[in-house]
């Protein structure tokens, strides 16, 4: 069979499903364009336009979800029996429910004109980025990475039990890394910017200088229990890794430290954790599975208040969907994925929590969280740059120290909340952190 | 896929606002991944994925272009909006060679193989870790397979086809009880079809592999910190020259000059005792391919011999910049991603050394048995690692097993640090994420001695 389009292999795949003897069938159909150009020395380094679209199915047959992926539109039946194929071996007893028709909020993504700009303006951008980060410093010798991307996204969730959601969104981002060299040391640093901010070349560039130049004469720390503030970009990047434990699905397999806590105080009283669908920066009307967006605190004050759900995981503890139903695309089954989701900030500024950190250590970059820590424990052991603090002002740069600790016992260590909330960059999910002063984590250099 | 005609109307359309050289590859891609927790069928997914990406070169410039829509009108408006981003003079056209076919079809191909054949091996892996011991509390395995085929022709003639099976049965273990949670795994994977199961992995070792490691290092006590000698086995060991050199051997790295091996070649960049060769030509294994994803044939390089270093891993484009011809290592996850130098099969060839000497000879230091992920900056060279199960030595005895070990470095220091090779060498299998996408790698080495490495971990004195 030809292919055809979205609306017409739906219907057949719809067709095909009551006639296999599926009891529903549910299509999540993703339709993206995106533009990447990458400068470097001015030159485009490489430039990537691109149309895709992929169709998930998923079938519901005596009581088990079975899915099927094509980027194919050619043969609704075809898919249809390898979904219900899938289905047929199911062996957990555990209901997804489908989500029936529902009503959405309005939203108003926030207004951005970039993503008006013709490719020639966006490329122009980009070596924008890239000649001011060389004209910030002389010690700036060259960017390795340097990028413009633009993008825009259609998704379409139907299924025959009435449901049909339809959303559509723009954006777009800058990245630069300039590398700074002296004395034969050689720093990177990094910064982005999304959105309409996107265009402000400048700050963007002096950010990323700056991160880099605080490199200089960098050397680790003797070993011991240290004082610890987390800025704002590394607490997130940490609090993004161990965000699946908030998740009901993880709770529910027995994969969560968190599991049947609710109610329990996990955290010091003065953390807050929302998880926020209609944050205003990246708004969303409904999650991978339709359900309409609604925001959940997830530790206040911190108690644990509830774990994110979908409708499966929520039917089975007896409560309602969190709207956290997430895909991790259209190819995958749907799970748990937080929105945005970001604890609430303090008060004092950055510069008020190295005062207050005295003596200690602030980590402004940790790696190796896809290997240095353990998602299901909360364990973690992580490489981390960084500054000594003493008596409250910086005094030199650290570099290959690692941090070790527990996100448990960390949640239950802060002292005290930034009010400097910054979103790391955003993917399905966009998680946000304060800086956080951390009364002691154990360090290891030399 | 696409017939000759097309294909070579779709490379001329690339090349009408006058690059100097324009591919197109097309790929059709199956797959199935069947998860399993606790011994119940949780989910099941099936995917197909399918399109093409066009590229187009002048000189050290490149534009990609992709679509899910394999129509000739859609090709022809790909290769437009590819060619459109280059502003440059020239033109060529393009005469397509016959096409020569690589990779074959598995003896038992994913679509000979229902479910209740997956299912069966994975609940023996399942049963083999939850008798190991009752500190099992939970299992998670997955048997993921994978039917890609490519096509990728070139206005330079190049006509080439690759068929890629591959299959992994991957065993997670979590032990837990008044030490807390600790997991272990084993998942191995071969470019094969389900005669896997017949001819290479056994599914009952693997969840016992899985388990023994999650049970070893649930009674064990955590690592401390120190700068000392470590021994690290083979297997996936490896990943510690994948990541710290393997990557900076790539012309990804070394033709932008991020590399710190940049300009190296002929010089010692490691101890004598270390060779080591990236190798895609290995029949049967992870990461081989037959050709690379720009078409040229996959072959055996050697990257250092006797310490010295002799080669990169270099694509076309990297290769035009760095003046050196490529060594067919271009890949990429799928038609959404423009290829770019990668590992297949990257091992540190076997030495002379005992494997037994070197821990007898070790004073105080860490045995890594099992390395974990990691990850490298490879501007610097500075990484980090996880020690998935891992053995404090003392006097040459091993005193007890550590948890919670990190290893932390620069891949130079390192290279040139390794004092020991012993003389057998075996392969672990991983999925390597970089510029072009996620691809399926195979690290390797034998067992060796680092003299000094920073250890990380939080435990006190043992």
């Amino acid at each position: 069979m030809a292919v055809v389009g979205f609306e017409e292999f739906r219907d057949k795949a719809f067709e095909a499903a009551k006639a296999q003897g599926c009891d529903a069938a549910e299509v999540y159909y993703v339709e993206s364009e995106r533009f990447t150009v990458k400068v470097l020395e001015q030159e485009i380094d490489s430039y990537s336009v691109s149309k895709s679209e992929g169709l998930g199915l998923r079938v519901k047959l005596a009581g088990k979800d079975g899915y099927a992926y094509t980027e194919l539109l050619d043969e609704p039946e075809k898919l249809v029996a390898r979904a219900a194929d899938n289905a047929k071996v199911i062996e957990s007893s555990d209901d997804h429910p489908m989500q029936t028709k529902c009503e959405y909020q309005q939203i108003i993504q926030p207004e951005n004109p970039l993503t008006e700009l013709s490719e020639k303006e966006k490329i122009a951008l980009a070596k924008e980025l890239e000649r001011r980060c060389l004209e910030v410093d002389p010690r700036v010798k060259r960017v390795s990475h340097n990028l413009f991307s633009s993008y825009s996204a259609k998704v379409k969730i139907y299924n025959t039990l009435g449901l049909a959601a339809e959303n559509s969104e723009k954006g777009c981002y800058c990245y630069v890394s300039p590398v700074m060299e002296e004395n034969g040391e050689i720093h990177e640093g990094m910064s982005f910017r999304f959105g309409a901010k996107s265009a402000e070349t400048k700050e963007c560039a002096e950010e990323a200088v700056a991160e880099a130049a605080a490199q200089f004469g960098a050397s680790p720390v003797a070993a011991g229990e240290y004082r610890v503030l987390l800025r704002n970009d590394a607490a997130a990047d940490l609090l993004d890794t161990f965000s699946g434990m908030f998740s009901a699905e993880r709770a529910q397999k027995g994969m969560s430290p968190l599991a049947g806590k609710e109610g329990e105080a996990i955290a010091v009283t003065g953390l807050t954790v929302v998880d926020d669908p209609l944050y205003p920066e990246f708004p969303r009307a409904f999650d991978d599975e339709g359900t309409p967006s609604e925001k959940t605190v997830v530790v206040e004050n911190g108690r644990l208040n509830s774990l994110l759900h979908n409708l499966k995981t929520a039917q089975k503890a007896g409560v309602r969907s969190t709207s956290n139903a997430g895909r991790a695309s259209a190819a995958s089954p749907v799970d748990v994925a937080p929105s945005n989701f970001y604890i609430v900030p303090g008060e004092k500024n950055f510069d008020e929590l190295v005062e207050q950190l005295g003596n200690g250590l602030v980590i402004t970059e940790i790696s190796g969280l896809h290997s240095g820590a353990n998602a299901y424990t909360g364990d973690f052991s992580l490489l981390a740059k960084g500054r000594l603090v003493e008596k409250g002002t910086a005094v030199r740069a650290v570099e290959r120290i690692t941090v070790a600790g527990s996100w448990l016992n960390l949640m239950k260590n802060i002292e005290e909340i930034g009010a400097d909330l910054k979103f790391g960059i955003p993917g399905g999910s966009c998680i946000g952190s304060p800086s956080l002063l951390i009364k002691g984590l154990m360090v290891s250099g030399k | 896929m696409i017939s000759k005609n097309m294909a070579e109307a779709v490379l001329e359309k690339a090349l009408c606002e006058g690059a100097d050289f324009s591919e197109l590859y097309i790929e059709d891609t199956e797959s199935n991944s069947i998860e399993m927790t606790d011994g119940t069928v949780k989910d099941a997914v099936s995917s197909r994925r399918h399109g093409a990406g066009i590229r187009v070169f002048s000189g050290t410039k490149s534009a990609y272009a992709y679509t899910a829509n394999t129509s000739e009108k859609a090709l022809l408006e790909t290769a437009k909006a590819a060619a459109a981003a280059l502003e440059c003079a020239g033109n060529t056209s393009t005469a397509l060679f016959e096409v020569k076919t690589y990779g074959a079809a598995p003896e038992l191909a994913m679509g000979d193989i229902d479910n209740e054949a997956r299912i069966a091996v994975m609940k023996k892996a399942n049963s083999a870790a939850r008798s190991y011991s009752d500190d099992v509390k939970q299992t998670v395995i997955r048997l993921m397979e994978t039917d890609q085929r490519v096509m990728i022709c070139n206005s330079e003639g190049v006509w080439a086809e690759d068929r890629r099976p591959r299959i992994r049965l991957a065993v997670q273990a979590i032990a837990s009880g008044e030490n807390g949670t600790q997991t272990g795994s084993d998942s191995p994977g071969f470019s094969m079809g389900f005669e896997v199961f017949r001819d290479k992995i056994d599914p009952e070792s693997c969840g016992k592999e899985a388990a023994r490691v999650a049970v070893t290092m649930l009674h064990a006590p955590e690592c401390p910190a120190g700068y000392l000698p470590v021994i690290i086995d083979g297997g996936f060991g490896g990943v510690i020259f994948h990541e710290a050199c393997g990557h900076s051997l790539e012309a990804t790295s070394v033709s932008k000059g991020n590399s710190e091996f940049c300009g190296k070649l002929g010089q010692k960049i490691a101890a004598d005792c270390v060779s080591a060769v990236d190798d895609g030509t290995i029949a049967g294994e992870w990461g081989s391919i037959g050709c690379d994803d720009e078409g040229t044939p996959s072959q055996r390089n050697l990257l250092i011999e006797n310490g010295i270093l002799k080669g990169y891993m270099i694509d076309k484009l990297g290769g035009r910049r760095m003046g050196m011809a490529p060594t067919g290592s271009s890949r990429r996850q799928g038609y959404s991603f423009a290829p770019t130098s990668r590992m297949t099969n990257t091992f540190i060839l076997p030495g002379n050394d005992n494997a037994e000497e070197m821990i007898r000879s070790t004073a105080e230091g860490l045995y890594a048995k099992k390395m974990g992920g990691g990850s490298v900056n490879p501007l610097t060279g500075e990484f980090n690692f996880a020690v998935a199960e891992g053995y404090w030595i003392r006097n040459g005895e091993i005193l007890t097993p550590v948890r919670g070990a990190t290893l932390v470095g620069k891949g130079s220091e390192v290279l040139l640090h390794i004092d020991r090779v012993a003389d057998k060498m075996w392969m672990a299998q991983g999925v390597c994420g970089s510029a072009s996408g996620q691809v399926p790698t195979n690290v390797g080495q034998p067992r060796i001695r680092v003299s000094e490495i920073t250890i990380g971990g939080k435990g006190g004195a043992l």
